[in-house]
C-alpha cells in the first residue's frame, strides 16, 4: 500500500509561474475509499545559527523562524475510491509568485550550512479517523524565472588582483617577507552558476619556492538576528591550479566548475544573504608546510598568501 | 692369348667422328651488357653497408623499432581498410610497450605518502580524516616517515591491476561513484615522481585505467543518447553526430561527469580524468578543441617536469579520439615543456638541486612524450611554416629558422619529423640553429649528425651544399673526441663527396689522424672510422686516388678487428674490380692489406661465408697481379704469398695455377727461361701437397705435369706423374668424394692420367707399364670404386696400351724436345709382348667384373662398354670374337633387344666385321 509522486520533469526543476505537473501513483492491493487526495506545496527559507561560528550568543541557537515562501494546498480529487492495482492521479499546480505580502519571493533552491531554501510537494490521501492517512513528499527545485534573467553570455567582469608580501594582512614567515613574491592575475567577479569560474594567474616572482596555488570557493551565509548579523564562511570547493614551484611568467588558467548543489545565485534578502567569494591561496614551501598539510583557508597561515575576491553568481538564460 | 692390337689412324678417326665445329660469335659466359654488372655491384655493396649503418645508429633504435612495428601493423591489415582510430590505438599500444621496455625498473620502489592508494593497509583507509589530522598534529615527523614504504614493483603492478578490476567491477554493479573514486586514486598515483625510472611504467598502467574509465563513460552517455529513459531504442548515433542531436538527458549525465571531475581538488588527477573523458565533450559542444587548449594551459600548473610531460602525452593520446585535428595545443605543449626544460638546464652548476646525471636521466625520461608529440604535430604537413613559427623558431615565413634558443632534445625530435623538403631548403639555417643550441639535454653532435642523415634523404635538393659542408667541417674541427668527429663527418660524407669535398679530404684525414694519435681508439670510434672509410672507398673508382691521400694508410694501420677486416675487404674488392694490377706500390699495399686480412681472420672455420669471401678476394688479387715480363718477380711474389697466406688453402690452388701460367708464359717467351720454368715447377711441386682436397691435388699434379711436358722437362713431369700415382695409391676417400660428381671427376682424372702416360717415356728401371699397372692394381684396393668406374678405367688402360703400340700416336709433341715412350719402345718386341699380356689381363678383368655384377641392367651396360672397348682396340681374332660375343650375349640377356646402346654396339661390331652368324665363328680379316 503506497503512493508516490512522479513529477513531469526528470530533473525536477520548475520556475515561478510555471505549472508543477505530475502524477500521484497509487499502488494498492485492494481498492480503498478515501476522503480526498490533497497536494500541498510548501517552500521556505530555513535559517539556523550554529553556536560560536559568528560570535553570536548561543541562546540564539535555533531560534530563527523559517521564512515562508509558499504554502498552498489543493484538492486533487474529492473523496471517493481508488481501485486496486496501480492508479495514476495527475495534478497540475501553478507556482504563483508572491501569493501574499508577507511571503518571500521564490528564491532558488539552496542547501547551505545555515541557510536552506527548500521546496516540497506533499501528497496526502486522507482516509478518515480510522485509518492513518497515506502521504508522500518530494523535493522539487526552483530556478529563477527565465524572462528576468540576463542574456548569456554575461559581460565578463574581471577583477585584476596582485598578491605580494605587502598585500597580506596576516603575519608572514620572515623568509617569505624578505624573499618577496608577486603574483598577478584576473578573475571573474560575476559568473553564471552554470559556467565555470574563469580567470588567470601569473607567478611573476617568488623568492621562496611555491608549493601549491589553490582557488577556494567560499560561501558566505549571513543571517540577521535582531541587530546582529551572524555570518558563516564555508569553503565549499578547493581547486588546485598549481602543484609545485611553477615556472615564473607563465599564465596559469583559473577554471573552476561550480558545484551545482552547493551554489545558487547570490541573494541579498532582508533577513538573510547568500554570497560567494573566490579566495586565491598561495602556499609556499617551508618546514611548516610539511607539518600541516591541511589547513583552513579562512585563517591564513604565515606560509601562505591570500587574496579573496567577491563573486557574484547569477543565473543566465 | 692371341691378342693383337688393331692399327688405328687417330687423325682420320677424329675427323670422321667429330661434330662439325663452328666459330661462336660470343662467349657463352661473357656479360651481355655492363648494366647487369653494375646492378649487381650496387646490390652487393648495399648488402654489406646496411647492417653497419644500423649499428651506427643504435641510438635511434627505439624509434625505428617502433616505426617498423607500426608499418608492419598497417602492412598486415592493408592501409585502406584501416580506420585512423584503430591505427592510433595500435600505435599507442606499441608505444606503451616500448616505453616500458625502455625504462626498466629496479625491483623495489619506495613510496611516498601520496601513493597510499596502492597500499592495501586497511588501517589507513579506515581512518577518518580527523583522526589522521590529529595524528599528524601529534607527530608530523613520524607520519612522514611512515609514509615512506617500500614495496616491490611486482606488488605495485599487481595492486594497480587489482584497482582496475575493482573499478570495472563496481561500474558493472552500477556503482559508478566508487569507480570514479578509485580512478581518482589511480590518477593521484601519477603525482608521485619520486622514483623517476618507474614513472613511465606507472604512467602506462595508470592511463590504462584512465582509458578504460573514459571509454565506459563515453559508452554510458552514448547509450543515454540512443535509448530513451524506459530503455526503448531511439536511434543510433551517426559517426559524426552533432551536439544538437543529443538529448538533454544524455547531456545532463555528461555535464554531471564533468562537474564531478571538476570538483577534484588536485590539479594532476583532475586533468587526467578530464582528459580521459575528453571525447565526451562531443556530446555537449561541436568544437571540443577549445577544452584541449585550456587543458594544456592547465598543465602549466604542474611544476614537476616529468609529470607535466607525461600528462601532455596522455592528452595527445586522448585527443586522437576527437574528430578534429589541431596542432595548436601541441605547439603550446611543446613550448611549455621547453620552458620547463630550460629551467632544468639553466640552473647554475652550484645551485642546481639535481646532479647532472639526474638531469640527464630526467631529460631522457621526458624524451618519449616529446617524441610522440612531435610526431603528432607533423602528421599534417600543410602547416609546417605555421608550426615553426608557433614553436618560436621562425621570425617570419621567409626565415623559418632563426637563432632563437631551443632545447637540443626538442630540436632533435623536430629535425626528425620535419619534412625533407623543408630541411633541405633550409639546411644552412638549421645548421646555424643547431650551433646555437648547446645544452646537456641532447648531445649537439648527434643533432648535427641527424641533420646530415636527414639531408641525405634527398641530397639533390640540398641548398648551398658547399657552404654547408664548409661549415660542418669547421664545426667538427673543434671536436676533441674522435667519435664525435666521425659521427658528424660520416653523416655529411655523402653530401660532401658530391659537392667538392675532395679538397678537404686531406685535411680531414689529417685531423682524424691527430685524434687517433691523441687517444686510444675505442670501439665506437672504430665503427665510425669504418663507416667513413667505406664511404670513401665507394666514392672513388681508383685505388690510386685513395692511396694518394696522405694519412689514409696511417689511419688504416691503427684500425683493428672486424672493422679493419671490413675495410680491407672493400679495398680488395675495389682493387680487383678491374682487369689486372700492375702498379708495384699498389701491389705492395694490397699485399699488406691481404696479409692483415689474413692475419685478422680465423680461417679454420671454413663454413663461414665471410671468411670464404675474403679468401676469394685474396685469391683474386693474387691472380690479378701482373708484373709483365718480370717473371722472376712474379714468382717471388707467389712465394711471398705462399708464406704469408698459409691459412688459405684455396689460395694455394691459385698459386699453383698462377705459377703454371707463369711457366707457360716464360716458355713462350723464349728458350732462355728453362731454369726459371724449373723453379716455377718446383714451386708448384712443393705447393701441391699442402692442398687438402684430394681431387684438386690430383688435378694440379696432372696440370703441372702437362706444363712440365710442354717445356720438355721430362724429369719434372715424370716426378709429378709419379706423385699423382702415389697419391692415387693412398687415395683415402674423404667424405666429399662420395658425392657422385666427385667420383665422376676422379674417373676423368684417372683417364687423363692414362693419356698423359702415353706421352711420358716412363721409368726405365720400373718398366713402361709401371704406371698403368699401378692404376690397375689401384682399382681393387678402392672400396668406393663402382664396377662401372672400374670398367671405364680398364677401357682407358686398354686404349692406352693400344695407342702405345701404334705407329702414330694421337698426341703431337713439340718436336725435338721430348722423346716420348713411343719412340723408346718403337719396334721393341718385348715391350709389345708386355703390352699384349697386360691387355689380356685387363680383358679378363673386364669379363670378371661383368660377370660379378649383381644387378642385371647394369651388367648389360657394363658388358657393352667392355665389348666396345675391346672391339675398338684389338684386331679380329677368335679370342676377341669369343669374348665379344660372350659379352653381347650377356647384354642381350640383361637388356631389351631395342636398347639403343645394344643396337649401336651391334652395329659397331658389324662394321668391325666382328659380327657373327648363327653358324658361329667365321674368321675375318682386318681392315687397313
Amino acid at each position: 500500500m503506497s503512493i508516490e509522486i512522479k513529477l513531469s520533469r526528470s530533473n525536477r526543476i520548475y520556475r515561478p509561474n510555471e505549472a508543477l505537473e505530475g502524477k500521484i501513483i497509487a499502488n494498492f492491493s485492494t481498492s480503498i475509499s478515501h476522503q480526498g487526495i490533497r497536494l500541498n506545496i510548501n517552500g521556505s527559507v530555513n535559517l539556523q545559527v550554529r553556536g560560536g561560528s559568528a560570535g553570536v550568543i548561543e541562546s540564539f541557537y535555533g531560534v530563527v523562524k523559517p521564512l515562508p515562501i509558499v504554502n498552498t494546498t489543493v484538492v486533487v480529487q474529492p473523496s471517493g475510491r481508488i481501485a486496486s492495482g496501480i492508479s495514476e492521479i495527475p495534478f497540475s499546480v501553478i507556482l504563483k509568485d508572491r501569493g501574499k505580502e508577507d511571503m518571500e519571493k521564490f528564491y532558488e533552491t539552496f542547501h547551505g550550512g545555515n541557510i536552506s531554501i527548500q521546496y516540497l510537494v506533499t501528497a496526502e490521501v486522507a482516509r478518515g479517523y480510522l485509518h492513518k492517512s497515506l502521504s508522500t513528499a518530494m523535493e522539487f527545485i526552483i530556478e529563477s524565472k527565465k524572462e528576468n534573467l540576463p542574456e548569456k553570455p554575461i559581460s565578463p567582469e574581471m577583477v585584476v588582483f596582485y598578491i605580494t608580501q605587502d598585500t597580506q594582512r596576516h603575519p608572514l614567515l620572515p623568509e617569505l617577507k624578505s624573499g618577496g613574491f608577486r603574483m598577478s592575475g584576473r578573475i571573474c567577479s560575476q559568473c553564471s552558476v552554470l559556467d565555470p569560474l574563469n580567470g588567470e594567474l601569473t607567478v611573476e616572482a617568488s623568492g621562496i619556492p611555491i608549493q601549491s596555488i589553490d582557488i577556494h570557493l567560499l560561501r558566505v551565509e549571513s543571517i540577521l538576528i535582531g541587530d546582529e548579523i551572524a555570518t558563516e564562511i564555508t569553503s565549499i570547493q578547493t581547486t588546485q591550479i598549481a602543484d609545485g614551484d611553477v615556472c615564473r611568467g607563465l599564465t596559469l588558467p583559473i577554471f573552476v566548475i561550480l558545484p551545482r548543489l552547493l551554489t545558487c545565485p547570490t541573494i541579498f534578502a532582508g533577513p538573510f544573504s547568500i554570497e560567494f567569494k573566490a579566495a586565491i591561496v598561495i602556499t609556499f614551501q617551508s618546514e611548516q608546510t610539511k607539518k600541516y598539510a591541511k589547513y583552513d583557508p579562512k585563517t591564513p597561515k604565515s606560509w601562505m598568501a591570500t587574496e579573496s575576491v567577491p563573486l557574484e553568481l547569477v543565473r543566465t538564460k | 692369348m692371341e691378342f693383337e692390337f688393331r692399327h688405328r689412324d687417330y687423325t682420320a678417326e677424329e675427323k670422321a667422328y667429330s661434330l662439325p665445329r663452328l666459330p661462336a660469335e660470343s662467349h657463352p659466359l661473357s656479360k651481355s651488357s655492363h648494366q647487369v654488372d653494375l646492378g649487381h655491384k650496387e646490390k652487393d655493396e648495399t648488402d654489406i653497408l646496411d647492417p653497419l649503418r644500423e649499428v651506427n645508429e643504435k641510438k635511434e633504435a627505439t624509434l625505428e623499432v617502433f616505426q617498423d612495428e607500426e608499418i608492419n601493423l598497417t602492412g598486415a591489415q592493408g592501409p585502406s581498410s584501416e580506420d585512423p582510430l584503430e591505427l592510433h590505438s595500435k600505435e599507442w599500444t606499441s608505444f606503451k610497450k616500448i616505453l616500458m621496455q625502455r625504462f626498466p625498473v629496479s625491483k623495489r620502489i619506495s613510496l611516498s605518502s601520496i601513493s597510499n592508494a596502492i597500499m592495501k593497509t586497511v588501517k589507513v583507509k579506515d581512518k577518518s580524516p580527523v583522526d589522521t589530522h590529529l595524528e599528524e598534529l601529534d607527530d608530523p615527523q613520524k607520519f612522514t616517515e611512515e609514509g615512506l614504504k617500500v614495496i616491490s614493483q611486482k606488488e605495485y603492478v599487481a595492486r594497480l591491476h587489482e584497482l582496475k578490476d575493482e573499478i570495472s567491477h563496481s561500474w558493472r554493479n552500477n556503482d559508478r561513484v566508487t569507480s570514479l573514486k578509485l580512478s581518482i586514486k589511480v590518477a593521484r598515483l601519477l603525482m608521485d615522481t619520486s622514483v623517476v625510472e618507474f614513472y613511465p611504467t606507472l604512467f602506462v598502467l595508470a592511463v590504462d585505467v584512465m582509458d578504460m574509465l573514459g571509454d565506459l563513460v563515453w559508452e554510458r552517455i552514448r547509450q543515454k543518447a540512443e535509448y530513451s529513459e524506459d530503455g526503448t531504442f531511439i536511434c543510433s548515433l551517426p559517426e559524426n553526430f552533432e551536439a544538437s542531436n543529443i538529448c538533454d538527458r544524455a547531456k545532463e549525465t555528461c555535464n554531471n561527469w564533468f562537474s564531478k571531475i571538476g570538483s577534484i581538488r588536485e590539479l594532476l588527477p583532475r586533468i587526467y580524468l578530464e582528459v580521459a573523458i575528453l571525447p565526451c565533450w562531443c556530446f555537449l559542444i561541436n568544437n571540443p578543441l577549445s577544452s584541449l587548449q585550456r587543458l594544456v594551459m592547465m598543465t602549466r600548473g604542474i611544476a614537476d617536469p616529468l609529470a607535466s610531460a607525461y600528462c601532455q602525452l596522455y592528452m595527445v593520446h586522448r585527443a586522437q579520439k576527437l574528430r578534429q585535428h589541431d596542432v595548436g595545443y601541441l605547439i603550446t605543449g611543446i613550448n611549455d615543456l621547453k620552458i620547463l626544460m630550460m629551467r632544468i638546464l639553466s640552473m647554475p652548476e652550484t645551485t642546481r638541486k639535481i646532479s647532472l646525471a639526474d638531469g640527464r636521466l630526467l631529460v631522457s625520461l621526458m624524451e618519449p612524450p616529446i617524441e610522440y608529440m612531435m610526431r603528432c604535430i607533423f602528421k599534417d604537413l600543410n602547416q609546417v611554416s605555421d608550426i615553426l613559427m608557433g614553436l618560436g623558431l621562425g621570425k617570419d615565413r621567409s626565415h623559418l629558422f632563426g637563432d632563437r634558443p631551443c632545447i637540443s632534445i626538442i630540436l632533435h625530435h623536430l629535425l626528425k619529423e620535419l619534412p625533407t623538403g623543408v630541411i633541405c631548403s633550409n639546411a644552412v639555417d638549421i645548421l646555424h640553429l643547431i650551433e646555437c643550441n648547446f645544452d646537456f639535454s641532447y648531445d649537439q653532435f648527434l643533432n648535427y649528425k641527424l641533420l646530415g642523415h636527414r639531408l641525405c634523404e634527398s641530397v639533390s635538393q640540398v641548398n648551398e651544399a658547399n657552404a654547408l659542408v664548409d661549415k660542418v667541417i669547421q664545426v667538427i674541427s673543434c671536436y676533441d673526441s674522435l667519435y664525435e668527429y666521425l659521427e658528424v663527418l660520416d653523416a655529411y660524407v655523402d653530401i660532401g663527396l658530391q659537392n667538392q669535398m675532395d679538397i678537404h679530404l686531406n685535411s680531414i684525414l689529417n685531423e682524424i689522424f691527430e685524434r687517433v694519435c691523441a687517444k686510444e681508439i675505442d670501439e665506437s670510434a672504430l665503427s665510425g672510422l669504418q663507416s667513413f672509410l667505406l664511404k670513401l672507398l665507394t666514392h672513388f673508382d681508383d685505388l690510386k686516388d685513395i692511396l694518394s691521400m696522405n694519412r689514409f694508410v696511417d689511419i688504416l694501420d691503427v684500425m683493428h678487428g672486424s672493422s679493419r677486416n671490413l675495410i680491407n675487404l672493400s679495398i680488395l674488392r675495389m682493387a680487383t674490380r678491374n682487369s689486372c694490377i700492375q702498379d708495384p706500390t699498389i701491389i705492395h699495399f694490397l699485399f699488406e692489406v691481404s696479409q692483415a686480412l689474413h692475419d685478422g681472420t680465423d680461417f679454420s672455420n671454413i663454413r663461414n661465408d665471410e671468411n670464404q669471401h675474403s679468401a676469394l678476394l685474396i685469391s683474386r688479387f693474387v691472380n690479378m697481379v701482373d708484373y709483365g715480363l718480370d717473371f722472376e718477380r712474379k714468382l717471388s711474389f707467389l712465394v711471398d704469398c705462399r708464406g704469408a697466406f698459409g691459412g688459405l688453402s684455396e689460395l694455394k690452388e691459385t698459386l699453383v695455377h698462377s705459377s703454371n701460367i707463369l711457366t707457360i708464359k716464360a716458355l713462350k717467351d723464349g728458350s732462355n727461361h728453362i731454369t726459371f720454368a724449373k723453379s716455377c715447377l718446383t714451386f708448384s711441386e712443393v705447393t701441391i701437397p699442402a692442398i687438402p682436397s684430394g681431387l684438386k691435388q690430383l688435378n694440379l699434379y696432372i696440370e703441372t705435369a702437362e706444363v712440365a711436358l710442354l717445356g720438355g722437362l721430362i724429369s719434372h713431369a715424370d716426378g709429378l706423374v709419379e706423385s699423382a700415382l702415389c697419391y692415387l695409391q693412398d687415395f683415402d676417400l674423404v667424405d666429399g668424394l662420395r658425392v657422385p660428381d666427385s667420383i665422376e671427376a676422379s674417373l676423368s682424372l684417372i683417364c687423363k692420367l692414362c693419356s698423359l702416360m702415353i706421352l711420358l717415356p716412363g721409368n726405365l728401371e720400373q718398366g713402361f707399364l709401371y704406371g698403368p699397372k699401378k692404376i690397375f692394381s689401384f682399382l681393387d684396393s678402392q672400396s668406393w670404386m663402382t664396377s662401372k668406374l672400374k670398367i671405364r678405367v680398364l677401357s682407358a688402360l686398354i686404349s692406352m696400351s693400344a695407342a702405345l703400340s701404334q705407329n702414330v700416336i694421337p698426341f703431337q709433341l713439340i718436336h725435338g724436345k721430348v722423346i716420348g715412350s713411343k719412340k723408346l719402345i718403337f719396334g721393341d718386341p718385348t715391350c709389345l709382348e708386355e703390352f699384349l699380356s697386360f691387355s689380356g689381363a685387363i680383358v679378363q678383368k673386364i669379363v670378371d667384373i661383368v660377370l660379378q655384377e649383381p644387378s642385371q641392367a647394369s651388367r648389360g651396360n657394363l658388358a657393352l662398354e667392355g665389348c666396345n672397348s675391346i672391339a675398338s682396340s684389338f684386331k679380329v681374332c677368335p679370342e676377341v670374337l669369343t669374348i665379344c660375343s660372350k659379352l653381347v650375349e650377356i647384354a642381350e640377356l640383361s637388356l631389351s633387344s631395342d636398347n639403343r646402346y645394344l643396337v649401336s654396339t651391334k652395329n659397331f661390331l658389324k662394321t668391325r666385321q666382328l659380327c657373327f652368324r648363327e653358324d658361329g665363328h667365321r674368321h675375318k680379316y682386318m681392315t687397313g
